[in-house]
């Protein structure tokens, strides 16, 4: 007996079971079926393989085997595309069904079925259930196109859908509008060209408004949105909608209320500001909002989230409701991080007392989160309002005196910031803070003590031996700490320099010589340099004056805070992000405020470019720095006497392990290229012929994305050379580059690299390897490549053209008898000529030059008082070239003759070597 | 003894007959089956998945199914033969550039295993259409001399005007009754 009997079982197993009892004649037992493989379904069994049984099942005037039914094929209609075209017959007759409930069931179960091969028979019914006599089934149908629309978009478009969608808008039953309205801005939304497709009207808006007194309360959730994306032709029907609009702020339903609130401030915008109007709609905003904080604690934090919106855009509207903001006990955390939040906001002069001391107790809670967000909010109340600094100031002292620790960090920071905006004002608290420092664990404290101490260096007697004591865990330090620490020594050294000569030069060394981290290393050879070369210029960038701070430091950007108030009463003014920032796939279109009308243009303007200032970052701080001529004027400022100042500062050259030529910079040995690169130091061998960067794509093209480029050869290995500048607003990603097939195979070796993401207004240098290994295609000129460039925004394409230089290979020396014999066999016909005008230099400048781009020179003649150089150069995809050049002395135009097998790169072989001899 | 037999089952008339309307799209098996159930013609769209009726005739009940006939849906026929007592072949008389695919499907069709027991009536229909082909061209197109161990018979039809499915019937309905 064999083995076989283990995989044949007798047993026929449940699915053959279930299908005798499906296919049974038994209604009952058919039903019982049929709920058994639904619960099959909804527990994760598989049962698709029972498909054209239980379609079977589907014509019976059972409504709830019906039902039954619809919902299996719902769940397996996808699994088996092919033969759920059993069931189009059943869904055509049930849509012309006796029973209303019927004819809505069966085109809601169309609209859930993707299944490619049977849409377009769904069409026809679908057309009649549009026209259906009763409401419930022509909302249904409705709600159906846009699920159509989703699964084929050009099927909707042909078949003339959006019209009789756009039909239904005027339809006698407020649902049916509601619904038809949903869809469209369902379909509007998800429109592939970005644009919408059914455009409203002043009719059609009326009809909505209409209806929306009408209609159920989500339906008046869908009327507000879609009313939101309408503009309005001028402010008289703005100011109209908005009256309509008005008696909705007082709905029970909040979402109800957030929409209005969203039309409205979006219309608002519309109205001149100087009309009466928006004052009085002003008013009648507070209390809807107000009410919505006396909901539960979810709706309030969607509510607070939304306020905050709103009070960034209009402060006037809740000015006066401040004490609704103020937390309760039992408020959960994230509703009372939330409310302090928007106390920030409004805080004025008017309420700052109120405020304050709201502000104070909540510092003394118990949940650390809160009571930190609390101190900071005491900090930025200081900051905000000019007149209430004083109070702040001293109850941040008296909160500093309760000696809890983390309330006396989180007040040192804000102390910090305090400092920068009323300089020479509150110096004298200086002692008290000092007495803290044993207890600061934390990053953020520990730098913003040391700013202090740095910046307010001279004022404090023992300064020295504060420092020096966090000196000695400098290696433990966080990094803020480390780079707030260099600078503020390299401070006190520049104003105490007598004294602390020692220390500046222990900090540096600990920062360039032991550390890893490439911040802290280069900032420390920036100042070490700017110490060694001009005290009076490291001055003047060490202790330049700062700019103010500005108020408000975490405002959204006005752009962000327009498309966010177009966005109120959804997932993306909780999250306050722009939906294209989380939801996936869809290109979708970007709301932005109207604009006014007429005159009140340049108000909204002004509004826009908010006078804010705000401390300049890093990047642009660094880039200060290095445009600095620092290697210029070496000598001369090395011998100047500097009147209060030792001249050679450290007496850097020891240090660094004696470099005997003084002039030539120090770091040069010890560092590797990269300083040497930014003090521009010649490396010994002069490089290669680069042609300067052009511009490849420009910021208009490239949607913000501006790209400057070159091509070099580095250690025999061809780069693209790229200068990225993000000029947008926003920041860019993921950058990658994708080059099209080329005469020379030129491919990427490796993915490009661009700091991810590339911040507004910074540029990128980088340079990507390229290898001559990729698929040829010959291009017309021949050193043409096209370039893709993808980023998060977009893809580009630009065309640019390589110089020729860049394939000449290390290995281009031909053997002189090679040569000849070479120079012989090549047709006459393959030789071209070409004058090379204006060259300077003689012949050995010029077999130097040459040599340096890899032509090798292979031998000199002089005939009749001509230099006659024979050059060789090899391609990278192994083609010879051989060059004969005529020089006269003292005629500054050579005579350039080519012999190749290939002639079509003699173009390109006369520009690179008229680009590299008159580089 | 077969007499007495058939008289219980009647009596007790429990079991529905299962019937299937086959035959390439356009034949007019919709248009039968309506005419069976109410009498009367319907104005029919060309059946994409199936319709299932229950006709009742001369007392006797059957379930009768109608499958689509396009070619995308011939494949799926096979998933409706289990149980199945008997044939409805319906043949487009007017039709001849088909008759031969009709063949085809019907011999295909008659192959398989589960249909080994049924019944097989073919219907020449559309018989008012003028030019069609006479129920003995249909009858020799179709090949049915070669018919064997299958009871069969042939009708000719005109489900629009209700010719001739009155005959058919009544010898589908003997046929099922005094089966083994």
């Amino acid at each position: 007996m064999t083995d076989s009997k283990y995989f044949t079982t007798t047993k026929k197993g449940e699915i053959f079971e279930l299908k005798s009892e499906l296919n049974s004649d038994k209604k009952e037992k058919k039903r019982e079926a049929v709920k058994k493989v639904i619960a099959s379904m909804t527990v994760g069994k598989d049962v698709s393989a029972l498909f054209p049984d239980v379609v079977n099942c589907m014509q019976t005037d059972n409504l709830e085997l019906k039902k039954l039914v619809y919902l299996y094929l719902m769940n397996y209609a996808k699994s088996q595309p092919d033969m759920a075209i059993m069931a189009v017959n059943t869904f055509v007759k049930d849509c012309e069904d006796t029973n209303p409930l019927i004819r809505a069931l069966a085109v809601r179960t169309m609209g859930c079925i993707r299944v490619d091969k049977i849409t377009e028979y769904l069409c026809e019914p679908l057309r009649k259930c549009l026209k259906d006599e009763d409401p419930y089934v022509r909302k249904t149908a409705a709600v159906c196109v846009a699920k159509l629309y989703d699964i084929n978009a050009q099927l909707v478009e042909d078949q003339g859908f959006l019209d009789q969608l756009k039909d239904l808008l005027s339809d006698s039953n407020p649902m049916v509008v509601a619904n038809a309205v949903a869809a469209l801005s369902e379909i509007n939304e998800a429109s592939v060209s970005g644009s919408p497709l059914v455009e409203m009207n002043a009719q059609t808006i009326n009809k909505l408004l209409t209806a929306l007194n009408e209609c159920t309360e989500w339906g008046q959730v869908f009327i507000l949105d879609s009313l939101s994306n309408y503009s309005p032709k001028d402010e008289r029907e703005a100011q109209s909608i908005c009256e309509r609009i008005t008696p909705r702020l007082a709905h029970a339903n909040a979402a109800v209320v957030l929409s209005a609130v969203k039309v409205l401030m979006k219309f608002m915008e519309m109205l001149p500001s100087d009309s009466d109007f928006v004052p009085t709609l002003t008013k009648k905003l507070a209390p809807p909002l107000v009410t919505l904080l006396s909901s539960e604690p979810e709706v309030q934090y969607v509510a607070l989230r939304n306020i905050n919106l709103i009070v960034q855009k209009r402060p006037d509207i809740l000015k006066h409701e401040m004490k609704v903001f103020f937390v309760k006990y039992n408020d959960p955390i994230y509703v009372k991080l939330e409310k302090l939040d928007i106390m920030i906001r409004l805080a004025s002069q008017a309420n700052i007392a109120q405020v304050l001391s709201e502000l104070k107790e909540y510092a003394t809670e118990v949940d650390v989160d809160f009571v930190r967000k609390a101190v900071r909010a005491i900090g930025r109340c200081a900051i905000k309002v000019e007149q209430s600094a004083e109070r702040c100031v001293s109850t941040l002292l008296d909160l500093i005196h309760t000696k809890v620790n983390y309330v006396v960090q989180e007040a040192i920071v804000v102390i910090k910031d305090i400092f920068r905006k009323y300089p020479n004002k509150y110096e004298s608290i200086i002692s008290t803070l000092c007495e803290n420092l044993d207890t600061l664990d934390e990053p953020e404290a520990r730098a913003s003590m040391i700013w202090i101490i740095g910046e307010y260096a001279e004022r404090i007697d023992n300064a020295d031996e504060l420092l020096e004591s966090f000196l000695e865990g400098f290696h433990d330090e966080n990094t803020q700490v480390q780079l707030q620490l260099l600078t503020a020594i390299v401070k006190l050294f520049l104003k105490r320099p007598t004294d602390t000569q020692e220390l500046v030069q222990q900090v540096l060394s600990l920062a360039t010589q032991d550390s890893d981290n490439p911040d802290l290393r280069d900032r420390g050879f920036i100042y070490w340099r700017l110490l060694s070369t001009d005290p009076g210029a490291a001055k003047e960038v060490v202790l330049a004056d700062k700019p103010l701070i500005s108020e408000e430091t975490d405002l959204l950007e006005p752009t962000l805070l327009d498309e966010l108030i177009c966005h109120i009463s959804s997932l993306a003014s909780v999250y306050h992000k722009p939906p294209t920032a989380f939801v996936e796939g869809r290109a979708g279109l970007r709301k932005s405020l109207p604009a006014r009308s007429g005159s009140s243009e340049a108000v909204h303007e002004t509004n826009n470019a908010n006078p804010t200032q705000v401390i300049p970052s890093q990047d642009s701080l660094i880039g200060d720095l290095l445009s600095m001529d620092i290697n210029a004027p070496t000598p001369a400022a090395q011998n100047q006497p500097v009147t209060s100042q030792p001249v050679d500062l450290l007496g850097l050259d020891s240090l660094l392990g004696g470099v005997a030529d003084t002039t030539a910079p120090p770091v040069a040995q010890s560092t590797t290229g990269l300083l040497g690169d930014i003090f521009g130091l010649g490396t010994a061998q002069a490089p290669a012929y680069v042609t300067p960067k052009t511009i490849w794509l420009s910021a208009e093209r490239g949607k913000g994305c501006e790209i400057y480029g070159t091509f070099s050869r580095k250690n025999g290995q061809i780069h693209m050379d790229l200068t990225i500048t993000n000029r947008a607003m926003q920041p860019m990603t993921n950058f990658a580059i994708q080059l099209n097939k080329n005469s020379f195979g030129v491919t990427p070796a490796r993915p490009l690299q661009v700091v991810n993401p590339l911040p507004p207004g910074v540029s990128h240098e980088c340079s990507l390897p390229l290898n001559t290994t990729g698929a040829v295609q010959r291009m017309d000129p021949l050193t043409n490549l096209q370039v893709a460039i993808k980023n998060n925004i977009d893809v580009f394409y630009f065309a640019c053209v390589m110089p020729m230089n860049i394939f000449f290979t290390e290995d281009g020396q031909m053997d002189k008898r090679v040569f000849l014999a070479t120079w012989k066999d090549i047709p006459a016909q393959n030789e071209v000529n070409y004058t090379l005008t204006n060259v300077q230099g003689n012949a050995d400048t010029i077999v130097q030059k040459m040599q340096q781009n890899n032509v090798f020179t292979i031998a000199k003649r002089n005939v009749e008082g001509q230099d006659m150089l024979y050059q060789s150069v090899k391609l990278t995809n192994a083609i010879w070239v051989l060059n004969e050049l005529k020089i006269q002395p003292g005629n500054p135009n050579i005579t350039l003759s080519l012999k190749s097998r290939a002639v079509d790169i003699a173009a390109g072989m006369f520009q690179a070597y008229d680009s590299i001899l008159h580089s | 003894m077969g007499g007495l037999f058939s008289y219980f089952r009647n009596l007790l008339g429990s079991r529905e007959m299962r019937i299937l309307i086959l035959g390439l799209d356009g034949a007019g098996k919709t248009t039968i089956l309506y005419r069976l159930q109410v009498g009367e013609v319907v104005t029919t769209i060309p059946t994409i998945g199936f319709n299932v009726e229950q006709v009742t005739y001369k007392n006797l009940k059957f379930q009768v199914w109608d499958l689509g006939g396009q070619t995308s849906i011939r494949p799926y026929w096979r998933c409706y033969y289990s149980n199945t007592d008997a044939i409805i072949y319906v043949v487009d008389s007017a039709d001849k550039d088909r008759i031969g695919i009709s063949k085809d499907e019907l011999y295909y069709m008659l192959k398989e295993e589960e249909l080994q027991g049924a019944i097989l009536v073919v219907l020449a229909n559309k018989q008012d259409m003028e030019g069609c082909l006479s129920v003995a061209e249909v009858h020799q197109a179709l090949g049915l001399d070669a018919l064997k161990n299958r009871t069969f018979q042939i009708f000719k039809t005109s489900a629009v005007k209700g010719d001739g499915l009155d005959p058919a019937m009544d010898w589908l309905s003997n046929a099922l009754q005094n089966r083994k």
